[in-house]
């Protein structure tokens, strides 16, 4: 557990260095940095780790608002690849995806709103029987979140039709639990983000001679902040737990719909908190607003992971 | 874990949580109550399971992850919660394992194994939130100190046989430095003890008067004048596995029986019941983690506001899980007007409950003491300029 701890801890602090440099990151420093490939088995150049590594980079994806292509282009595809049963062409595609030679997308339940699919080189269609891997035009949906890139797919034509693995149980139940868990932890690193950001700056803004952070009205807006940020990071550390293990339970439903939710809140605290200077485009606290309500809708409302959970009750 | 405690536990409920304890503890005189509770206190103390967070050599010593395992199953179970005994089992203990001296040990510890029931006597009329600021005083006279004051709130303060008392030792020193810890015998002459009528019309409150209670020297725990930070740091003592319990119950007796009364078919009432049952879940995440950490300090991780956010946290989804009970149960539960003894927080009768939930946001703290050590020690925010 420890080692675990230890070993998070450091690619967190790399994946910080990284995107703190520069918020647009480069498909090939990502392959570079080895994170496309975390999943990946060893032996097909991949560094073998598991989702909860993925997790990590989402969040820290999310605590830096990265623009990159990593939800569709990594966490997705290597996660639908790896759901097919083994065959060289599975193979082939997942050592490709680690070497960076290729950039695929995955279409699950729609072919609108595709994470990453605009100029991907291929397009992974989740369907009930498998994954048809195919050419598609992908049209961008413009959104008003400018580190996301979001489009609609129309496949060039049909394609072979990959089983997924024998012996699997709801595999696209899974799937979409990926999908879903990933962007919590995306929403995650924005509360984190917006509430340290905050926070640094209640302490140094001063009004009425004073700092702003010593006036209780600010400081238990911030102290919620944190309550909400620790209820979700137990959320999203139950969620990553059931991905890694493979079990279709409550968690991912419940870590989208509190965790995305409340990255909204946080983030518009956030805003109200740092006052007028707050609400302008060079603060950047925008950005993270954006991307936290997109993040919302991404994989299911709030709402609707909670009606979800709700039939459990009948 | 040990192999096989789960299943060792889950027998052991099935055998002794009294089946009916419920419907026969309601609506029973307080005698009663307090033999119900003695009793159940000895046949978890039989067990093994009274004082699993003691030291070994007291009594305790069982590992944390079975502890967790052992409160788990308690609220899965629906068995009594310790009422009574719960002064003593922890912030007693606590104190005295952390500052008392051996002979208070030897004359304490076994005792409340055997029944030895403690009451907290910090809070004063005059000093609720601020504690440091309480007037009750102890004069040195020999080898006693002659102790005048008033205490409130003190809960449990009709059974109890013993009390934990903070008072003034040295009425010149800053507010926080002339304070010492008392162990008090509730036998001592010059003790009155009257009960409060809570909001629900319960009386387990009580204000205490001291006039010329004389305490033997030998009752002091640490040395004069430290009074405060002995209590601060035994104060925390029951929040880890006592949060852990009552996350679990909520859990468990809470929120299964918020969805057994609920119309579930309903999507606005199942949307509301989805969303507690999510910040349910946080919160037992949120208090593992807690007794966890608290048993393997050193790493860092553990921030110094955990305790406040789970109380914060567990007092006001109590409030809403309760208050959603009486908006959703409509007019019905307005006749529901009876609860049981030692049901804790989650008896069934959702506007008691309710009513009742108001003891969790305000004593030990209250919300808005929480979220200012939150964000001051948290978050490190600043100190408001009025607070010495």
């Amino acid at each position: 557990m420890t080692d675990f701890t230890e070993f998070h801890a450091e690619l967190r602090s790399v994946a910080g260095d990284l995107l703190a440099k520069s918020r647009d990151v480069e498909w090939s420093s990502l392959v570079e940095a080895g994170w496309v490939g975390l999943e990946v088995p060893e032996e097909l150049g991949g560094a073998g780790a598991t989702f909860a590594e993925v997790a990590v980079i989402c969040e820290e994806m999310g605590r830096a608002a990265g623009a990159t292509s990593y939800l569709g282009s990594a966490v997705l595809t290597v996660g639908v690849l790896k759901a097919l049963a083994p065959s060289d062409i599975r193979d082939n595609l997942l050592t490709r995806v680690a070497s960076g030679s290729i950039r695929p997308a995955v279409a699950m339940d729609s072919h609108d709103f595709i994470p990453d699919a605009e100029g991907a080189d291929h397009v992974l269609l989740v369907t009930t029987d498998g994954v048809s891997v195919v050419q598609a035009h992908a049209t961008r949906r413009p959104v008003l979140d400018e580190t996301r890139r979001l489009a609609t797919v129309v496949p060039d034509g049909p394609a072979e039709t990959l089983r997924f693995a024998a012996g699997a149980t709801n595999p696209i139940g899974l799937l979409r639990d990926r999908a879903a868990v990933a962007v919590a932890a995306d929403s995650l690193g924005i509360a984190e983000a917006m509430l340290t950001a905050t926070v640094e700056y209640a302490k140094v803004r001063r009004q009425f001679g004073r700092p702003i952070g010593s006036f209780q009205a600010v400081k238990h807006a911030c102290a919620d902040m944190l309550v909400q940020v620790a209820v979700a990071r137990e959320l999203v550390g139950a969620a990553v737990e059931s991905v890694v293990r493979g079990r279709a339970d409550a968690s991912a439903s419940m870590a989208k719909a509190y965790v995305t939710g409340m990255a909204v809140d946080v983030a518009g605290k956030a805003v109200q908190l740092h006052g007028g200077i707050g609400y302008t485009w060079e603060s950047g606290l925008h950005v993270y607003l954006k991307r936290a309500a997109l993040n919302r809708s991404l994989f299911g409302s709030p709402a609707a992971h909670r009606r979800q959970l709700a039939k459990r009750y009948r | 874990m040990t192999a096989g405690f789960r299943e060792h536990v889950r027998a052991w409920c099935d055998e002794h949580v009294p089946r009916d304890w419920r419907r026969a503890q309601t609506g029973v005189p307080e005698t009663e109550f307090v033999r119900f509770q003695k009793a159940w206190f000895a046949e978890l103390n039989a067990a093994g399971f009274a004082v699993p967070h003691w030291p070994r050599e007291w009594g305790g010593g069982m590992s944390v992850a079975d502890q967790i395992v052992l409160y788990q199953e308690l609220a899965a179970h629906d068995a009594p919660r310790l009422v009574l005994a719960f002064v003593g089992i922890h912030h007693a203990a606590a104190t005295l394992l952390a500052a008392g001296t051996e002979e208070q040990r030897l004359q304490h510890l076994p005792a409340i194994l055997d029944g030895e029931i403690w009451v907290q006597g910090f809070s004063e009329p005059e000093a609720g939130s601020d504690l440091a600021s309480l007037r009750t005083s102890a004069r040195r006279s020999g080898d006693a100190y002659i102790v005048n004051g008033q205490k409130l709130w003190a809960s449990g303060g009709a059974h109890a046989d013993w009390c934990l008392l903070l008072a003034r030792t040295d009425p010149d020193a800053p507010k926080r430095q002339g304070i010492s810890y008392f162990l008090l015998d509730m036998r001592s002459p010059g003790i009155e003890v009257r009960p409060i009528r809570n909001a629900m019309g319960d009386s387990h409150f009580c204000e205490i008067f001291l006039t010329d209670v004389v305490i033997p020297a030998a009752n002091l725990v640490g040395a004069e004048n430290t009074g405060w930070q002995v209590a601060q740091e035994t104060l925390g003592a029951e929040r880890g596995l006592t949060m852990l319990e009552l996350s679990e119950r909520l859990a468990h007796t809470g929120f299964r029986r918020l969805v057994a009364m609920c119309p579930t078919d309903d999507p606005v009432v199942s949307d509301r019941l989805a969303q507690l049952e999510i910040e349910i879940t946080g919160l037992r995440g949120l208090c593992r983690r807690l007794v966890e950490n608290a048993h393997d300090e050193g790493t860092g991780a553990r921030n110094p506001a955990d305790a406040s956010i789970v109380k914060l946290f567990y007092s006001e989804l109590l409030q809403r899980l309760t208050d959603f009970g009486v908006e959703a149960g409509g007019l019905d539960v307005h006749t529901d007007l009876a609860k049981p003894m030692s049901s804790g927080w989650e008896s069934g009768s959702w506007l008691l409950d309710f009513i009742g939930s108001w003891e969790w946001t305000i004593p030990g703290g209250a919300s808005e003491i929480q979220r200012t050590i939150i964000g001051e020690r948290g978050l490190g925010l600043p100190r408001e300029a009025s607070t010495p």
